[in-house]
């Protein structure tokens, strides 16, 4: 099967989803025209719907179409501004399937393109993933590859409740296949090793992979093991579980800061594991506490180096 | 109103006149006996009672049709009568009776019977506007020929989701009509104080909406212009109805009266209450009698009470 980009998987799902189903409809900011021009030639202006910069509403139709039985992607231009639209992601979308007693459900993804590293600063390089980790019922996936970018995608429109999906554009042109089925929420180990599972989502999923190869041709062959999460909620707890009791040691990377989560949640995960289990304790790397400046954000991230040295020293 | 216009049928117990003077008074016999039962602890949900303005929610809710939906307000318990739940539904909810079809999850006034076109509007304020948007959109792109009507009171005008769903619905020729209480109060706050014109016309005309000021307290008003409305959103421009009404009851059962100084508004407004009116219209017209009426209420307080029983009854698992 030949290979396909981050970026593309993505356009790809979107297309195959729309296919598969006349009534998912995408609502955004300059789609029919200009992002998702070819798709909105191929399904029509009816489907694929310019919208005005009204997020909180966008999101909120999305609802009430879902109570008639429609899908709908809701197309946000990047992360940060999932703050307008959080009033609706959280009492409305996220909400309708419990109100109701599952007698609605709502099929809505809502996509948030992380676009940091884009000279965008602080109002445009949040991840924003944990700013709605305590919110029941509410999906959030972190692709860290294409094949898990089109997967991800493709299972979000099959949940009955709500899903975030944060798309990295920092991993946008990096390539992958693109599996035969649908492996649902699973995470994925996407290197494996048998010393230390570094587990991460979508860019810190990515760096975990290159840490693993670049260890491999040092002295760490076969050391390191990926758990890409893919859905950072609900957690694949399983794959976490096994992976970190085979290889004893985990390093659990976050692009965002410590205080909320999926890195502190897997980290109190492997806490309860009885004493003993492990062989060394495990390691948390996340941003720093602190907005994230114009000229270069990178500093204040994890990163290769930062993963490099922390996965050396719990591996001593 | 104008009488000339009815119908025969409308004369008839089946008719809407009927329907309007009904659904308004048992609305207002619910609300009084949940205070009631509240004050009395047999029941603990707070109640926003829709006294004088009982006429907007059942007389739009009538002008709906089969396949319409309607999200309630937190003060429109007559949509729900005029929607065709029962009591003993409402009850459920409320009381939280093993029967309840929402498991009483929700606030009592968002309860929500989806299939019946009664949706749930349970979000913060204005939100809901963007949800009705949605159902029309849906509406729309099926081709269905329904509407989607919401409930807001003239607080809401404050709320970003109001524009910014007037913005979309306007151009996309939404099959969507909003209704507003505009009973002129945010809880204990005048309109004066918070926006420039007490009416909402001006606020929804630039959007593309076709806007009509309503008589919120004349129920044949309300019904007429929610069938314009309808008609109009259906052809192609989403409807605002700005019903021009007056809260006579207080704030909620826990608030009690929130607005100081209203006694004269309170006595000019009680003498243009809607089921008193739609009493006289029916007199007048030769429908029933005063007596009648009187036996009609007395019927439909025992009803209530029969109703809170049964739904007690089943509470307690008897």
């Amino acid at each position: 099967m030949p290979t396909i980009s981050y970026r593309d998987a993505v356009g790809k799902a979107i297309q195959d989803s729309m296919r598969d189903d006349p009534r998912l409809m995408v609502i955004g900011q300059n789609i029919a025209g200009y992002t998702l021009k070819p798709l909105a030639e191929e399904f029509g202006e009816s489907r694929i719907r310019d919208t005005s910069i009204s997020e909180s509403a966008m999101v909120g139709m999305a609802v009430g179409a879902a109570m008639k039985g429609w899908k709908a992607l809701v197309m946000i231009a990047y992360a940060d501004i999932a703050s307008v639209g959080h009033k609706a992601i959280v009492q409305s979308a996220a909400k309708i399937h419990y109100l109701t007693r599952g007698r609605l459900q709502c099929p809505v993804v809502i996509r948030l393109p992380i676009a940091r590293f884009r000279g965008h600063g602080p109002m445009g390089n949040e991840v924003a993933a944990s700013w709605f980790y305590n919110v029941p019922n509410l999906n959030i996936a972190m692709p860290g590859s294409a094949d898990e970018a089109y997967w991800n995608f493709r299972e979000a429109l099959q949940r009955p409740t709500p899903t975030l999906f944060f798309e990295d554009r920092s991993i946008h042109t990096r390539t992958s296949e693109i599996s035969a089925s649908n492996p649902g929420g699973k995470a994925r180990l996407t290197r494996s090793g048998n010393r230390l599972t570094i587990i991460g989502a979508g860019r810190t999923a990515a760096l975990a992979e290159d840490v693993a190869d670049t260890l491999a041709k040092q002295r760490y062959r076969d050391a390191v093991e990926v758990v890409s999460l893919g859905f950072i909620k609900p957690l694949d707890k399983e794959t976490i579980l096994s992976s970190t009791k085979k290889t004893g040691r985990a390093l659990i990377v976050q692009d965002e800061p410590p205080w909320g989560g999926y890195a502190p949640y897997i980290r109190c995960l492997l806490d309860e594991l009885p004493s003993g289990t492990l062989a060394a304790t495990p390691r948390i790397i996340s941003g720093v506490d602190e907005f994230l400046p114009y000229w270069d954000e990178r500093p204040f991230l994890p990163s290769l180096e930062s993963m490099m040295s922390a996965a050396q020293e719990v591996m001593s | 109103m104008d009488s000339k216009q009815l119908t025969a049928r409308s004369h008839e117990r089946s008719g809407i006149a009927w329907r309007l003077y009904i659904e308004m008074l048992v609305t207002r016999l619910f609300e009084e006996a949940c205070v009631r039962w509240e004050h009395e602890g047999k029941m603990s949900a707070q109640v926003f009672p829709s006294r004088g303005q009982e006429a907007v929610a059942v007389g739009s809710c009538l002008a709906m049709e089969k396949g319409d939906t309607v999200i309630p307000s937190f003060r429109t318990r007559g949509a729900m009568m005029a929607m065709g739940i029962s009591i003993a539904e409402q009850l459920r909810e409320i009381m939280h009776s093993p029967l309840a079809a929402g498991d009483s999850r929700d606030a009592p006034h968002h309860s929500s019977w989806p299939d019946r076109g009664v949706m749930p509007g349970s979000t913060m304020i204005g939100g809901h506007l963007a949800m009705a948007a949605g159902l029309a959109l849906a509406m729309q792109l099926d081709g269905q020929g329904a509407v989607s009507l919401a409930f807001f009171g003239d607080g809401t005008l404050g709320s970003g989701d109001l524009h910014e769903t007037m913005h979309i619905a306007g151009s996309w020729s939404l099959p969507l009509i909003l209704v507003c209480e505009n009973n002129g109060w945010e809880m204990a706050t005048p309109w004066q104080k918070v926006r420039k014109h007490r009416e909402l016309v001006p606020y929804a005309e630039p959007f593309g909406f076709a806007t009509r000021r309503v008589d919120g307290n004349d129920p044949w008003d309300v019904y007429h212009s929610a069938r314009w409305a309808r008609a109009t959103a259906l052809a192609g421009q989403p409807a605002f109805l700005d019903c021009i009404t007056f809260r006579t009851g207080t704030y909620s059962s826990h608030f009690g009266e929130t607005r100081p100084g209203i006694e004269r508004e309170l006595t000019e407004w009680e003498r243009r209450d809607p089921l008193k009116r739609m009493a006289e219209w029916l007199i007048g017209s030769g429908v029933t009698s005063a007596a009648e009426l009187e036996r009609v209420r007395q019927e439909e307080e025992k009803r209530l009470v029969e109703s809170f029983n049964q739904v007690l009854a089943e509470v307690k698992g008897n």
